[in-house]
């Protein structure tokens, strides 16, 4: 359900990777623009891009061409990679990314990563995109090799016929890249603690390469893509762009599986820890949403069921109680779940009859 | 004219019907909670829409008894967890047609929730409505409805078919701008799935319908025949320096530029063969299943005159070069040896490069790869057994 809304949250997203300089692979099927943002995103920036079309060059346009003086050899930089690094910046546009041969793709992988063309290093100032079709539409395609891949934050572009009929009448937008403002990097080490203390959890995907030839040519996990996660969230905040476009580059950086489990245990790191609750029941905030207002109580209910002493319990139903008003359905269903772990001897909590009504209303009660 | 129904409770009898809901569903609870009510006078039922919100006509409401609004509520989160507006969209279903959709969706949804406990008002669609088997598809209940022209005058009085954009994927008028962004409307779907199979290990019974929807989201199913195609374009790939650049051959550029050693492109073209189990447990359609995506790879690759095909039960018939994957005859027969069928590819000559086995696994298999070709194995069936490592598999299934 998703996808429909993917096309505009990919190019916030790539606006940002591009801010942060983090290499960017934009997949989708041919014809969909994907060029033609990527230029217009360089005119908006005017800053030079160079279009490299990787399926029609040699590895030795990448990895420098060998030329013999005397009797050493020289791998001499080809003339896009000279103009990239006299102006100091820019926009080096890897196209067709998917039909270039496995031996480009290896001589391209320090091209990504370290930007280093033959003997050449281009400033760091350079920002690296890069654009594919999936190798189903792309009769001639190979998948991208998983060193490559793992270089990479993929971004699926998709289109929507929405975003063309408005391209066709109106121009196609550039995407917009966000000015980060000095020093943004300085909460990354922040975002890169998150990303640890998610990995302690979940030690399996800190390296997970992919384990069959399909999902190789996309994100995977391994210690350089969740370093590449923590600075794209730094950047998605310092730009101020959206929880859809972080959510994008996550995945986009570690693969669907590893990032969606990582969004949700983020998402979880906002809910209140029960102990600290039941320590000090004043303290409790209920969440907006409903749902998550229901697995804040939840967990509350399922610590007091857990080790249900009476003051743990009485504790338990002060929280309940608090929340009656707010949200009478969500707090009467963890309260059924409390009152069934009664400590024995301990009186009944005023708080119960604040839920007497609704359970009756629901019929889960006799009147 | 809508208004939001957090404000007093007790309004339309929303927080008996959620909490009836989450006592009858309780591995639904998150969904149902997760759902935010509007209300819209004069929409004449209940709606959803792809962003968690539901809709509902309070003066109807009103009627309802809570177990009644509860079921709704249900229903039309089972709606959002199908993914009913998507497959709507993939079905191509057309605006006269929604209604039609939203019946066989309906259809999908009820004929496991009803035996449940879903205590829907009015009189719920149902697929021996129009004669068909509970516990299929909502995408073979539209197709049979769209079929038939008589299933449309089976439609009862009381049944009424718009359950709104989430069950059909047309946007409405009514709709508000807002609700829940799709990521975190994927993250609420995987916690409702987890909740799921949490309650189905521990509590007890899920309907089985939506416990095989909860496996399908959390380890979601590869498509065997990309991963057939995946596997049989690396292993073209890989066979030596096929479309590749290498140094053992000057350049032709390298007359323009002297001083400089330029590699050459070479391309041999690798020849192919698939080894077919022939006996007795192998299954027709899935063979025919699996040799049509090979068939049509190598076409695209432009590698499909290159194919010659090897049928194999417990030795391995003459190989028949064939033209068309579809000339193959299957013999049949008793045990399989595999090994024999990899053999009899191995001494073709010219040898092929990439040789493709399809079996059930059922087989002795050779003890270690042969050198200079590359075996890819399709194992056909649920029960397939497991091949070699080094072989590169790929299961091939009915229901993927």
């Amino acid at each position: 359900m998703s996808e429909s809304q993917d096309g505009n949250f990919a190019a916030e997203a790539l606006g940002v990777a591009v801010a942060a300089r983090v290499p960017v692979l934009l997949w989708g099927a041919p014809g969909t623009g994907k060029t033609s943002a990527i230029r217009a995103m360089a005119e908006a920036m005017s800053l030079p891009c160079e279009t490299v079309i990787a399926s029609i060059r040699e590895p030795s346009d990448f990895a420098g061409l060998p030329v013999v003086t005397g009797d050493s050899v020289r791998f001499a930089p080809p003339q896009w990679a000279r103009r990239l690094a006299e102006a100091g910046t820019g926009v080096l546009f890897l196209d067709e990314l998917s039909t270039a041969p496995p031996a480009v793709q290896a001589a391209l992988l320090r091209v990504v990563l370290e930007r280093t063309v033959g003997d050449l290093t281009l400033p760091p100032d350079v920002a690296v995109v890069a654009a594919a079709n999936p190798p189903e539409q792309a009769a001639d395609g190979w998948d991208l090799s998983a060193p490559l891949a793992n270089r990479l934050c993929h971004l699926n572009w998709e289109t929507t016929p929405r975003s063309i009929s408005d391209g066709l009448a109106g121009g196609w937008a550039a995407p917009r890249v966000p000015p980060l403002p000095p020093g943004w990097l300085a909460t990354e080490q922040l975002q890169k603690a998150m990303v640890a203390a998610f990995l302690q959890v979940r030690p399996a995907l800190a390296i997970a390469p992919p384990s069959n030839a399909a999902e190789a040519g996309r994100g995977w996990p391994s210690p350089r893509t969740w370093e590449m996660a923590a600075r794209l969230m730094t950047a998605t905040d310092a730009a101020g762009a959206s929880d859809q476009a972080r959510s994008a580059l996550v995945r986009g950086a570690v693969g669907d599986g590893a990032g969606i489990e990582f969004l949700a245990w983020l998402v979880e790191m906002d809910l209140p820890d029960p102990e600290e609750v039941l320590a000090n029941p004043a303290s409790f905030r209920l969440p907006e949403r409903g749902d998550r207002a229901y697995a804040a109580l939840a967990s509350i209910t399922a610590a007091v069921a857990a080790e249900p002493t009476p003051e743990r319990w009485t504790a338990g139903w002060q929280v309940l109680g608090g929340c009656a008003a707010q949200v009478p359905d969500v707090a009467a269903t963890a309260a059924r779940v409390l009152a069934r772990c009664r400590p024995d001897g301990t009186a009944l909590p005023a708080e119960i009859k604040l839920f007497a009504r609704v359970l009756r209303d629901a019929g889960l009660i006799s009147s | 004219m809508t208004r939001e129904s957090a404000g007093p409770p007790g309004a339309l009898g929303l927080p008996a019907a959620r909490l009836w809901a989450a006592a009858r569903f309780p591995y639904l609870a998150s969904g149902l909670f997760g759902t935010q009510v509007i209300e819209v006078a004069g929409l004449d039922g209940a709606a959803i829409d792809p962003r968690w919100r539901l809709y509902i006509d309070p003066e109807l409401a009103a009627d309802w008894t809570p177990a009644e609004l509860g079921s709704q509520m249900v229903h039309h989160v089972c709606h959002l967890l199908r993914d009913h507006s998507e497959r709507a969209v993939a079905s191509d279903v057309a605006r006269a047609d929604s209604g039609q959709w939203t019946r066989a969706a309906d259809a999908e949804i009820n004929d496991d929730l009803i035996p449940a406990g879903l205590e829907l008002p009015g009189d719920p669609v149902h697929p021996r409505d129009f004669g068909a088997r509970p516990g299929r598809l909502a995408e073979d209940y539209y197709a049979l409805l769209m079929g038939s022209s008589q299933a449309e005058g089976t439609v009862r009085a009381g049944q009424r078919l718009d359950c709104g954009s989430g069950a059909d994927g047309l946007p409405r008028e009514y709709e508000a701008p807002g609700g829940l962004d799709p990521w975190l409307a994927d993250l609420l779907l995987r916690q409702v799935a987890q909740d799921i199979i949490e309650h189905s290990k521990t509590a007890g019974t899920v309907p089985a319908g939506l416990l095989r929807w909860a496996q399908e989201v959390l380890s979601p199913a590869v498509d065997w025949r990309r991963l057939l195609r995946a596997e049989l374009r690396r292993a073209v790939a890989d066979v030596a320096g096929a479309a590749d650049y290498s140094y053992r051959r000057p350049s032709r550029r390298a007359a323009a530029v002297s001083g400089v050693v330029l590699p050459a492109l070479r391309r041999p073209v690798p020849e192919l063969a698939v080894v077919c189990d022939t006996s007795g447990s192998m299954s027709d359609d899935l063979l025919a299943m699996a040799l049509a995506e090979v068939e049509g790879l190598l076409r695209a690759l432009g590698l499909a005159r290159r194919l010659r095909v090897l049928a194999c039960d417990s030795a391995a018939g003459a190989a028949q070069r064939v033209s068309s994957a579809r000339q193959v005859e299957l013999t049949g027969g008793g045990g399989t040896n595999m090994g024999a069928g990899i053999a009899a590819a191995y001494a073709l000559r010219p040898r092929p490069a990439v040789t493709v086995v399809l079996t059930d696994g059922y087989t002795p298999w050779p003890a270690a790869e042969p050198k200079g070709m590359r075996v890819v194995a399709g194992l056909l069936g649920d029960d397939a057994r497991d091949a070699p490592g080094w072989a590169r598999s790929v299961r091939v299934t009915r229901s993927a």
